[in-house]
């Protein structure tokens, strides 16, 4: 296994529980009375956080994948195979993903501001298919979020580990960029990438253009 | 030594600029929203713009907070904000891509 994790058991669910009443009581303030409200969400949240986590480290292939019927699975070898893999969020990781974020949020925003602001909407709207070498599921969510807080990309689907990107211009090459930021994930959380998949990965059916 | 009078002017008027720059960016993330000609497009205006102009709204309250505390409460509102409307954006976009839900 060319990725070197250390793993890590998903977190009890009695954690769970005080750490949501904790954020529950720094967002709700101190009135006693907003826990009639709160501790019914606490319960549920810390409830369906602790099984999705479970879930995830009982099938490792399929962490964020549809299991509705319709919905093609494309199973990656490698990624069914991995166990469980618990890497952690390391803190000079955040301190160096975190400035890289705000940058490229403000560009983001920038961005899509400028082409919808002229007289003319500037846009070429298209999708392209991005390999993701990322294994542990805690980090492919955040690079999935990631790719759609950031300039002119949007994660529009997941097939094993192959993503589809909505790009606003799609006439620039997306890949690149997505490259950087999945090294900055992959720090972020102290995961050592693989080698990039060598078959190539064929785009879903579904994803040719979008109307 | 800095004298607080000449400060606090100062702060109210970068407060008052980021809360306007914030506002304006929601401005044009719901311009996006009217004039995107697709979902998928449309999803990229309200998510960047709502995580910029929700940002530069929150940087501009912060030097206004009563205590740290209320400081905390801010940036948690604007990291599950960030979070929220990804994952949102990024469901949504599925569901159109793979056909299900309401007929387009």
């Amino acid at each position: 296994m060319p990725h070197a994790i250390s793993a890590r058991p998903p977190l009890s669910l009695p954690w769970r529980l005080l750490l949501l009443a904790l954020l529950w009581s720094v967002i709700a303030g101190r009135d006693p009375l907003s826990w009639m409200i709160g501790l019914p969400t606490v319960v549920g949240a810390a409830l369906m956080s602790w099984r999705l986590d479970r879930t995830l480290a009982d099938g490792a292939g399929q962490p964020l994948a549809d299991t509705s019927p319709g919905a093609e699975l494309t199973l990656d070898p490698d990624r069914a195979a991995a166990p469980r893999s618990g890497s952690r969020l390391s803190l000079p990781g955040l301190l160096r993903f975190l400035p890289f974020f705000v940058g490229q949020s403000v560009l983001g925003g920038v961005d899509v501001a400028t082409r919808v602001m002229r007289p003319r909407v500037r846009v070429a709207p298209g999708l392209q298919i991005f390999p993701m070498r990322l294994r542990d599921p805690v980090a492919q969510i955040a690079f999935l979020n990631s790719i759609s807080l950031l300039p002119g990309t949007l994660s529009a689907d997941l097939h094993g580990c192959v993503i589809t990107v909505h790009a606003l211009d799609s006439s620039l090459d997306v890949a690149a960029q997505l490259r950087r930021l999945e090294h900055r994930v992959a720090d972020l959380f102290g995961e050592r990438l693989g080698e990039t998949p060598d078959r190539d990965p064929s785009p879903p059916e579904e994803a040719v253009t979008d109307g | 030594m800095i004298d607080l009078t000449t400060l606090t002017p100062l702060i109210n008027g970068l407060s008052v600029l980021l809360i306007s720059a914030g506002a304006f960016f929601f401005l044009a993330g719901t311009v996006g929203l009217l004039r995107l000609p697709d979902l998928h497009s449309r999803l990229h205006a309200l998510t960047k713009a709502d995580n910029l102009g929700l940002g530069l709204v929150v940087l501009g309250v912060l030097p206004r907070v009563p205590d740290v505390l209320y400081g905390i409460k801010l940036l948690l509102l604007w990291i599950m904000v960030l979070v929220a409307g990804a994952t949102g954006a990024h469901l949504i976009a599925k569901r159109a891509l793979r056909g299900e839900g309401e007929p387009r």
